[in-house]
């Protein structure tokens, strides 16, 4: 209970904050487009017949959800956390009697909000005028949906701010950020449902955490992912990487703040 | 030369080509002090180029063309993709990173005061060679598609290929520079920055992949047409003379906007002094 007034209390101040740069939020809206143009490429294919079992519909739910999902899991704190290390803004909040990480997801979480608000009226016209696109709405399927995604913003919050703790200890983190997001491009499911891939890669990526930050929760939405075995086997990985992430957040982050000296005041 | 400068044009000239090679002379001596942040980002950009090519090869295990564009067609853009993010990692970002900076705690005053023309001064100051890495790799896969299509560009395909990557360095810059003076009004543009390289994503395409409004949206609006695809029907020698005409109005008409905006919104920069 505490803990949720904490939390109502730091996603008021960073709404504020959201709020003033308001303007910024279209744009970042907008730099999920990439799922637009990637659908429009597979679109341009799939119009000569089926791909590996897509048809053009198929495409149009897959990238629809899909750009749902990257908005509800989108990260970017990586960035904060790098900056605050290197500035030594992160000295002061470290005195506070929370741990950081709180205050960073309450403001990743109120900003979602706003994007969802944005995002999900688009995505649900293109669905509802694309005939055969096939989006399935059952209470049970929206329910393993909302885990899915729960989980799908676990990993990708966790793997972030994993990368942004390298700058506790190199000034290069920028560059191991945008390796984590070339990484998610390919591997998530961003740029081509994971089913396009040859079975060799997609028998290696079902171990991987990638494909359980945005494939995954899609491919439940839209019926792909449906029988017991695969709902069993996908949140057994998803969740099983989200505590190796979780445990390996725990010790980093122990270690880093005991070597840690702010840099300034 | 038909136009001969004025000797104070001529001095002028002198002065930013040296004023330049000070500042690549000074970005290098930094790149040198930090060998090992060099080494990092360069195997980065190796490794954002290898992404690249899969995001495109990916297509090509399931059709023979995208858009008209053959396989080894489109690793010609893929090649051309990453050599124009290696321009803008090796000229772009480190600059307008530090315009953002310099906006934001006020020391930009010191730009502007500087008897040098204050747009040369804020986007040509740093250069990051680290992003030669993508540059190279770009190349690379340019020619690993020549030797799969055993075809090797005639003089003037390759004297057109110069020129239309030169035109197209010139677009990215330009647009860049448009970002980097908005930074005078909304101080932080980061996301600017973001929207801009999803948007660019799509020039790993051959234009031709897109249609209807889209394409004429990458072609007028965000010209992604003019930055990689161009070039590359330039180096297979498939450029017509219309193309190559837009190719250098677009290049003039954006230069100039941009520089001509650069000048406007340097107008409201308040410094942030205390």
């Amino acid at each position: 209970m505490a803990m949720l007034k904490k939390y109502a209390a730091m996603g008021r101040a960073a709404s504020a904050i959201t709020f003033e740069y308001r303007a910024q939020i279209v744009i970042w809206m907008m730099s999920s487009f990439l799922m637009v143009v990637m659908l429009l490429v597979w679109l341009s294919i799939s119009r000569n017949g089926a791909v590996n079992g897509f048809s053009s519909a198929d495409f149009v739910a897959y990238f629809m959800v899909g750009w749902v999902v990257r908005n509800l899991t989108a990260v970017w704190t990586s960035w904060e956390l790098d900056y605050s290390i290197r500035q030594g803004t992160l000295s002061p909040k470290l005195l506070k009697p929370i741990h950081p990480i709180h205050n960073e997801i309450a403001a990743n979480w109120v900003e979602k909000i706003l994007r969802i608000v944005i995002v999900l009226p688009i995505a649900t016209t293109v669905l509802f005028l694309t005939p055969g696109a096939n989006v399935v709405l059952t209470p049970a399927a929206l329910g393993l949906f909302a885990l899915a995604v729960a989980g799908a913003w676990l990993l990708s919050f966790l793997a972030d701010f994993l990368v942004g703790m390298l700058a506790f200890w190199t000034t290069q983190t920028a560059a191991f950020i945008e390796g984590l997001y070339a990484l998610k491009l390919v591997l998530s499911g961003i740029i081509a449902p994971i089913a396009m891939f040859p079975q060799v890669v997609q028998d290696m990526l079902k171990w991987l955490p990638f494909p359980y930050m945005l494939n995954f929760p899609v491919e439940i939405l839209t019926g792909r992912a449906s029988t017991p075995e695969q709902l069993l086997f996908g949140f057994g990985v998803q969740f099983a990487w989200v505590a190796v992430l979780l445990v390996a957040l725990t010790l980093v982050w122990k270690l880093a703040i005991r070597s840690y000296s702010a840099v300034g005041a | 030369m038909v136009f001969s400068l004025r000797p104070q044009q001529q001095r002028d000239k002198m002065k930013y080509l040296k004023l330049l090679a000070v500042f690549m002379n000074s970005s290098l001596l930094v790149d040198l002090e930090y060998r090992a942040n060099f080494i990092v980002q360069a195997i980065m950009g190796v490794f954002q180029t290898g992404i690249t090519y899969i995001s495109v090869a990916l297509f090509f295990t399931h059709t023979d063309n995208l858009g008209g564009w053959t396989y080894e067609q489109s690793l010609i853009i893929v090649g051309l993709f990453s050599i124009i993010n290696g321009v803008i990692y090796v000229f772009m970002q480190p600059n307008i990173k530090r315009i953002v900076e310099m906006v934001r705690d006020g020391t930009m005053d010191f730009v502007l005061t500087k008897p040098v023309n204050s747009q040369f001064m804020a986007t040509l100051r740093y250069v990051k060679y680290s992003g030669m890495a993508n540059i190279v790799a770009g190349f690379a896969i340019i020619a690993l598609a020549f030797g799969r299509m055993g075809y090797a560009p005639d003089a003037p395909a390759l004297v057109a290929f110069a020129l239309m990557l030169s035109i197209a360095i010139l677009i990215v810059y330009s647009i860049w520079l448009v970002m980097g003076a908005t930074a005078f009004w909304f101080v932080k543009i980061d996301n600017l920055a973001e929207l801009f390289n999803t948007l660019f994503d799509t020039a790993r395409f051959p234009i031709t992949t897109f249609s209807g409004i889209m394409r004429i949206f990458f072609t007028f609006v965000l010209p992604v047409a003019f930055i990689t695809t161009v070039p590359a029907q330039a180096v297979l020698g498939q450029l017509e003379w219309l193309t190559i005409a837009g190719a250098l109005l677009m290049g003039a008409a954006l230069f100039i906007a941009g520089s001509l905006f650069w000048r406007y919104t340097v107008r409201s920069y308040t410094s942030a002094s205390s």
